[in-house]
């Protein structure tokens, strides 16, 4: 009886993760790349999306502003924190999730859509990036994670609890394609 | 499909190189041994011992195939230095350290604006690289093999390809801004190279090609040296096709010093050997075998003795073309056993007041004794001190063959990546940025046309009795003589495995550094003693590559040589099975 059981539960988690991942949402351009955390991630998100044709803008450590980001309709945030990025930037951990933490909630208020993205994978995890990651979670519309980064299976998870959207790939080259489809 | 044919390639080509070859961590054999940063190239090492090829032969191919495999940590655009000794009883050591070009001046930098620190990851930074002229003083001093035969791995490594490990996934991910400018097409489609990519450098294959042909000459004064001299042109850099060809390469003694019986080889200036010799002397004078490798008055010892030789290194090493300094007398036993007296063993010196404790050098380059400088109360004033970061790059290998040569040798392109200037497959150094951050009178490191900037790096061999015990060396810059200083201790004072010895968590002692940078894995009792002591102890995860890379060997009393490749950056020891 446990065994149905288990199996049932089993098979409701996977439909319901796949649901969540099959789920279709509308993105539009223009699109603004930032930083969650100043790892390379977001540079390469931005050499994706200009191969992938988006309209985009890069600014690494955007000012969370309502002018800075009116222009746009959709925010993507690369997760992923560096010591070296953090040092270079002259900030620290904390400082750098208050910004981010601005600039969701003002999206929000905005009603830009936000994805967040990890695209370093798993030498990218730590807890340092998953405390930015916890953060910004309920102001996410799509999460965009590299598979071997949820070998925990936190982003399965996250995903299943707050209902969002989540899509995994396998090579950083990947992300454009799946860039050009959510902004078709 | 696709990934099927590559993996079958790859794999083809790892068993071509490795004919029967047994690659590890660590290694024992009786028929030869090279260790180094990364597998591939301590393969191609074993790979030219079972052809027949001596410890030189060995060291040339695995300098070639280190450059293919770690182009970011040296290669040919990049210097260094080779300690050799001979199972027939001679050494010799091969300095082969880049040299300012002629335009390069303060003066220069001044009137572009431009600062040292600012200069030296442009194009200006790089300064005229040593690599190939010193793999031509080993083909000259020794080799067996011919450059066709030494440079046809790295050819093949290059152009076959190789699979990208974590190491070098990560290490371009620290530099991937820079690369996205300077170098796009090192990246792949201009994203970063991932864990398990496999990786070609066709560009770099034409260039070894190019040397493999015309030899190293059209490197100096051919078509290599064209196009870095019309690089450097187009890009605003100092060198220049006749700064090309008048580099040179010094063959000459290795410096020399004992150690509890031990027989030491290590670089001469400008590089760190007779700094690993005064650290080694002033430890003679304590009996470290009784404490053991985490006593906290074992590691104080040890790290006082780091700054204090630290502090002397800057006055007392640099290009010996352009200073005469008192070498002898800094390596002395009884210049050491002045700075020796200098410790306290219950308290640490302030770090506000290193500097005040340069030892006066020169009597002992005389021959004085410590009592007769104690007697005469001789002091100098401290000159001003430069300014000076050091990256944690660089890559060290060590090669023992079965006739019982042994080679030790260290070679870099400054910070990972060098200058980033990208030519011909390969990237150029930036040694510029180890000069002094400006002119001060009497500095002995003032950027000069021609002189070559005095850096920490210290390959080096250790003897007993005229057979060769241990082939030592790490990257790690401002840390590299802490670490092998604390190899050493470790392996003769404490007779520490040498696999263990690589695994021990490592300490710095280092004049610039206000704290005590440990790695983890020291008990809390030894770190609460230092700081009781004074020590501002700062503890890094464990392992570190700031700590250095390690890749050593070992030579039992059987002939047995146990290789030991670095646990902090994928390094790996290889022997030969026939």
């Amino acid at each position: 009886m446990k065994k149905i059981l288990l199996i049932l539960i089993i098979s409701l988690l996977t439909v319901f993760g796949l649901a969540n991942e099959e789920k279709t949402i509308a993105f539009e351009e223009p699109v603004l790349i930032t930083s969650g955390g100043q790892s390379p991630g977001a540079l390469q998100m931005m050499v994706l999306a200009k191969t992938g044709g988006i309209n985009y803008e890069f600014v690494k450590d955007i000012e969370p502003t309502a002018e800075n980001l009116a222009a746009f309709k959709t925010l993507i945030i690369v997760i992923g924190a560096s010591g070296k990025g953090l040092g270079a930037a002259g900030i620290d951990v904390d400082t750098e999730l208050e910004r981010l933490v601005q600039l969701v909630n003002i999206a929000e208020e905005k009603e830009i859509k936000v994805i967040l993205a990890q695209i370093e994978g798993a030498t990218r995890r730590g807890s340092s990036s998953d405390k930015i990651t916890d953060a910004l979670t309920d102001f996410a519309d799509y999460l965009l994670i590299k598979s071997d980064a949820d070998e925990d299976g936190k982003f399965t998870s996250i995903s299943e609890e707050k209902k969002i959207p989540i899509r995994f790939f396998e090579k950083t080259s990947d992300v454009k394609d799946i860039l050009k489809e959510l902004f078709l | 499909m696709k990934k099927v044919v590559l993996l079958m390639i790859v794999v083809g080509l790892i068993v071509s190189l490795s004919f029967s070859a047994v690659t590890a961590q660590t290694v024992a054999s009786s028929l030869g041994m090279v260790a180094a940063a990364n597998p591939y190239a301590a393969e191609v090492g074993a790979m030219i011992l079972e052809k027949g090829g001596n410890a030189i032969d060995a060291a040339i191919a695995v300098s070639f195939a280190l450059g293919v495999v770690e182009p970011y940590a040296s290669g040919l655009g990049g210097e260094g230095y080779a300690v050799v000794t001979l199972a027939n009883g001679e050494e010799f050591a091969v300095d082969f350290k880049s040299m300012a070009p002629k335009m390069a001046t303060y003066e220069k930098l001044k009137e572009l604006g431009l600062s040292i620190s600012k200069a030296k990851s442009t194009p200006k930074g790089a300064l005229i690289p040593g690599i190939p002229a010193g793999i031509q003083k080993m083909l000259e001093n020794g080799a067996s093999m011919s450059l066709e035969e030494l440079i046809q791995p790295a050819i093949d490594l290059a152009r076959e390809g190789f699979i990208v490990n974590d190491t070098f996934a990560g290490v371009t991910s620290d530099n991937y801004e820079k690369l996205l400018e300077l170098a796009p097409e090192f990246l792949k489609d201009m994203l970063l190279w991932e864990d398990g990519d496999l990786f070609k450098n066709e560009a770099l294959a034409q260039t070894l090609e190019l040397i493999k042909e015309n030899g190293i000459d059209c490197f100096y004064h051919g078509q290599i040296a064209d196009q870095i001299a019309a690089y450097m042109e187009e890009n605003d850099g100092f060198i220049t096709k006749e700064d090309m060809q008048n580099y040179i390469p010094y063959v000459t003694e290795p410096v020399y010093g004992t150690y509890r019986g031990y027989d030491i080889y290590a670089p001469g200036s400008p590089v760190s050997g007779p700094q690993l010799i005064a650290v080694l002397n002033v430890l003679e004078n304590f009996n470290l075998e009784v404490m053991g490798p985490y006593d906290p008055l074992a590691v104080h010892i040890i790290q006082q003795t780091l700054v204090l030789e630290d502090v002397d290194r800057r006055y007392y090493i640099s290009d010996p073309a352009f200073y005469d300094l008192p070498i002898e007398g800094f390596m002395s036993k009884d210049f050491a056993r002045l700075r020796a007296m200098l410790i306290d063993l219950d308290e640490a010196l302030d770090p506000d007041t290193y500097f005040d404790y340069l030892g006066d050098a020169y009597p002992f380059q005389e021959g004085k004794t410590y009592e007769e400088v104690i007697l005469a109360e001789e002091k100098e004033a401290a000159m001003a001190i430069a300014e000076n970061y050091e990256s944690p790059s660089t890559t060290h290998f060590s090669v023992v063959d079965k006739y019982g040569n042994a080679v030790a040798w260290t070679q870099t392109l400054s910070s990972f990546f060098g200058t980033v200037s990208y030519i011909g497959g390969f990237f150029m150094n930036n040694e510029l940025g180890n000069f002094a951050s400006s002119y001060r009178p009497g500095d002995i490191i003032n950027l000069e046309p021609g002189l070559r900037p005095r850096t920490t790096i210290c390959p080096t061999i250790i003897k007993k009795d005229g057979e060769v015990k241990f082939v030592i060396g790490t990257p790690g810059a401002g840390r590299i003589i802490s670490t092998v200083t604390q190899l050493i201790v470790d392996l003769i004072d404490f007779e520490m495995p040498v696999d263990e010895a690589v695994r021990m968590p490592k300490f710095v002692g280092y004049a610039y550094y206000k704290d005590v940078p440990m790695e983890e894995g020291f008990p809390e009792s030894t770190v609460q003693v230092l700081e009781a002591m004074g020590h501002d102890v700062s503890i890094y995860e464990y392992p570190d590559l700031y700590f250095g890379g390690p890749n050593i060997i070992a030579v039992e009393d059987d002939g047995m040589m146990i290789g030991v490749g670095s646990i902090r950056r994928n390094g790996a020891a290889s022997a030969p099975e026939m």
